[in-house]
């Protein structure tokens, strides 16, 4: 009997698993179908925000729901709900599936799947997300890794981030070239303090990255569409 | 917002960097750049404003300002510290009805003009930024509002009329139902009527009561400026951010005065404007300022906060001195004063972003640099949870992946189902999946006939995922686990249910539970949720290996064509001799070679193998391969191999 293949997503979801549990990371989860409390409200955006605009967001009719749900738009809700279900110090990542109102190309699906990081204690600052980043990215591709921060903005971070990393010394094509991967930043006081966490006591760095993006850089895939369509001419690639 | 880079000399003075040096100091320290372009002779640098500095940075003065703060050089010459020296007229009134939706509203009049083209250093400044040049006096008005981000319209004071000596302003919302004219939108010819809900903000000749504008969002052809204009009434206002927002979101409209309201630009900024363009038209189109009104009724200043340095390091991860901060912050033109250990801040009036201790806090780190920032490694601590789900699906993936089963991930999305979306993306996707079941058969369909060119003899595929259902009250979901196989490219026969029960067994066997599985056309679907939550807690994950490089390469969605090749060849002849003889005479087109067959009489051997073709660009047909394996043929022979 020929084996069957591991989708590469679920694949790369083990791997990253392995390489924060190691340091002490928890896999945490959170519904698709969210309350807009908890994909909006909980993560210090304004009520008139344009993310929450129509095109963006998938919408549950509010027939079936007594409170506004939506089909969650990133993992950082989980953040809020793992906050409020646990004291700090606080270490999780969560990958999962999240959906936008958008055209699809071969860069963009309407599904795709992120990777949300969390680390809430006493003293933790940029440093740490800096060394955090550094860690996992030098694992994930196998090769020491150089990351950078670029100022930015999400309305649950302040100070906010772009990070590009570079690999080193590495034959791989990505190696020496500065690659934007991912979005950070402190987690802001007032998702802090919404989901009973004390900002005058705690800090804590939060990160989210498109795993379907990190699909594309690790294997050359040409339309991340095709992570969806269960073909298996692709799938059995890996 | 494009950023027109000798525009900014006008505030920098000509020892500006160039546009390179400035891409690389504002990526770091400011904001991203999309590129740089020259445009009408001008060099224009598209740079990305970040959403909490749209309410000062959508203008050149606010880059010029963030650029002289980076540099630690004041600004040469900055309009938004110049005393205003307007006089006071009482030929305009402005009445308010909502402070809150309209804090502010200014009106000057000016006599005496000349309307004719702008010089060309203005249309070319326009032109840079891909405006269009329109006439000296709507010209002003635009380039004001580039210059240092206040919307402004000009009225012709000779078309609004002038009722017991004042023309008469009024900022009131709509009513349910009334009808308001909107100058056409940039390549469109009509003008466009809409009809109000009543929650929008109307400026309105209060003469007449007619609505002349929907504030903040789009003016009307009410007393348009042409050739003709001589005397012109000049307004610069405020409007609340997100009434603005939802104004202009609602009826389809974002342009450059919207966004600038929506963001909050400053409403200390008026009067400056004010003085701006009447400098300008004065300059372009003669004639003089007769004097302004300026109704402010509701002031908002910046906050005083309190900036502990201890914080500050705490978060960014670096050990400033408190000089270093303060030094920083005055670079932005943050007030600050020290009392003990702590700075009470005050950001400029012009920025409505700094408001609490981690705005500064980011100000300091960006403009210090944040690749002063070094890395820390968190110390390890050891796992407090281990997530069930996961650890059951790795369990789940190991069996099925031996038994032959390859993971697929498919849309959440159908076109039916019992949870439905307010808006969908299209038809065929416009509810949530409650089971897994319906996706495999498709699946399993569409991958039944790729067999040959995958050179697996049968199709067997597994998903795990999220669905979907309701309750009384809300979208429920829960994961569910389907498998299924077709060993038929025909499809589904009922030989299939007998081996998918073998595999249902063999997962029961390493999960050590029954699995309440439903079996439809030999898919196995079960609701994993509840398989996860009743075994017991996991210990330790199973290590993960390494990924192999893979070297992924797209495929190709042409169909694949198959022919079988058999032969005799003399016994200890090896398969992967006889498999690069074949292949080299195939050719490119050929994407596999499967060994099918092989048995021993009499000294020789018969091997059979499966090639199957296939082009990246077309559909083969016959008439290609045929002479393809002629030449197979013709190989296989000269090795003295006797086909049959």
């Amino acid at each position: 009997m020929q084996k069957g293949h591991q989708h590469p997503l679920t694949q790369m979801i083990s791997e990253i698993n392995s390489i924060f549990s190691e340091i002490g990371f928890v896999f945490a989860e959170g519904p698709e179908a969210e309350t807009e409390h908890y994909n909006f409200d909980q993560l210090n955006f304004p009520p008139d925000h344009p993310a929450r605009d129509m095109q963006d967001t998938f919408f549950f009719r509010q027939k079936d729901t007594s409170e506004p749900m939506v089909l969650r738009t990133h993992t950082s809700p989980v953040q809020a709900r793992y906050m409020e279900s646990h004291e700090p110090p606080i270490r999780v990542i969560v990958p999962g599936k999240v959906f936008r109102n958008e055209a699809t190309d071969a860069t963009h699906e309407a599904q795709f799947h992120q990777l949300e990081g969390l680390y809430v204690d006493k003293g933790v600052h940029m440093g740490h997300l800096k060394g955090t980043i550094e860690h996992f990215f030098s694992k994930f591709f196998g090769s020491e890794t150089e990351i950078r921060f670029r100022p930015s903005f999400f309305p649950f971070v302040e100070p906010g981030v772009e990070i590009d990393m570079m690999l080193k010394g590495s034959d791989s094509k990505l190696a020496n070239k500065w690659i934007e991967v991912m979005g950070a930043g402190m987690v802001h006081p007032n998702v802090l303090r919404d989901a009973g966490v004390d900002p005058e006591v705690y800090s804590g760095f939060a990160f989210g990255m498109g795993i379907d993006r990190l699909a594309v850089m690790k294997y050359g895939i040409n339309d991340v569409r095709d992570l969806y369509t269960g073909d298996l001419r692709f799938i059995n690639q890996f | 917002m494009l950023v027109v880079h000798d525009w900014l000399t006008d505030y920098i003075g000509d020892a500006i960097p160039s546009a390179e040096a400035l891409e690389k100091l504002l990526t770091f320290h400011s904001f991203e750049i999309e590129g740089i372009e020259t445009v009408a002779g001008h060099e224009v640098i598209d740079v990305d404003v970040l959403p909490n500095r749209s309410s000062d940075c959508l203008c050149h003065r606010g880059i010029a300002r963030e650029i002289a703060t980076l540099l630690d050089a004041p600004l040469q010459n900055d309009p938004l510290t110049k005393e205003i020296t307007l006089a006071e007229t009482d030929v305009i009134a402005v009445d308010i009805e909502d402070a809150k939706a309209c804090p502010r509203f200014s009106a000057s009049l000016m006599t005496g003009i000349k309307v004719k083209d702008s010089p060309q250093w203005l249309q070319d400044r326009l032109r840079a930024l891909g405006q269009r040049p329109i006439n000296n006096i709507v010209d002003a008005t635009n380039y004001v509002m580039y210059a240092i981000g206040q919307p402004l319209h000009a009225y012709d004071a000779d078309k609004f009329p002038q009722v017991d000596g004042k023309w008469q302003f009024s900022v009131r919302y709509a009513k349910e139902g009334e009808v308001v004219s909107l100058i056409a939108e940039g390549g469109k010819d009509e003008d466009r009527d809409i009809t109000l809900k009543g929650t929008e903000l109307l400026i309105v000749d209060a003469s007449s009561n007619t609505p002349i504008g929907l504030a903040g969002v789009k003016g009307g052809r009410f007393a348009g400026v042409d050739a003709s204009t001589t005397k012109i009434i000049i307004e610069a206002a405020h409007f609340d951010a997100s009434l603005t927002r939802t104004t202009a979101r609602g009826l389809g409209i974002v342009i450059d005065a919207s966004k600038r309201f929506e963001n909050e630009c400053s409403r200390g900024l008026p009067m400056f404007a004010q003085q701006e363009v009447i400098t300008l038209i004065t300059s372009i189109a003669g004639g003089a300022c007769q004097g302004v009104i300026d109704e402010y009724l509701e002031k908002k200043e910046n906050p005083e906060v309190v900036v502990r340095p201890s914080a500050v390091n705490g978060l960014l991860g670096l050990s400033l001195s408190t000089p270093e901060m303060i030094s920083l912050l005055e670079r932005t033109g943050t007030m600050v004063t020290q009392t003990e250990d702590v700075l009470v801040c005050t950001g400029p009036w012009e920025r409505t972003d700094l408001s609490i201790e981690v705005d500064f806090t980011e100000e300091i780190g960006r403009i210090h640099g944040l690749d002063a920032i070094e890395s820390v490694m968190p110390a390890t601590v050891p796992l407090t949870e281990m997530n069930a789900r996961h650890y059951y699906s790795e369990q789940v993936r190991e069996v099925l992946i031996d038994l032959g089963f390859s993971e697929v991930i498919t849309s959440s999305f159908c076109k039916k189902d019992t949870v439905q979306l307010r808006n969908a993306l299209a038809s065929d996707k416009g509810c949530l999946r409650s089971s897994l079941t319906t996706g495999m058969h498709d699946v399993l369909d569409k991958n039944a006939g790729f067999t040959d060119l995958l050179g697996s003899t049968d199709t067997r595929v597994f998903e795990i995922g999220t669905v979907f259902d309701k309750n009384d009250n809300m979208v429920i979901e829960h994961v569910s686990l389907a498998f299924g196989l077709r060993t038929k490219v025909s499809g589904y026969t009922p030989k299939d249910d007998a081996h998918l029960l073998q595999v249902v067994t063999a997962l029961e066997e390493k999960l050590g539970t029954k699995l309440d599985v439903t079996v439809d056309k030999a898919v196995a679907e079960c609701n994993f949720t509840n398989v996860f939550e009743s075994l017991p807690a996991p210990v330790a994950y199973a290590p993960v290996a390494v990924a192999q490089e893979i070297a992924y390469a797209p495929f190709s969605v042409h169909p694949a064509m198959t022919r079988d090749i058999a032969m005799w060849v003399t016994e200890g002849t090896e398969v992967i001799e006889v498999e690069k003889v074949l292949n080299g005479a195939a050719g490119d087109l050929r994407v596999r070679t499967t060994h099918v067959d092989e048995f021993s009489k009499d000294g020789r051997t018969s091997l059979a193998f499966r090639l199957v073709f296939q082009s990246m660009d077309t559909t083969l047909t016959d008439d290609e391969v045929n002479p393809i394996m002629d030449g197979v043929y013709k190989a296989a022979t000269e090795q003295d191999w006797e086909t049959r």
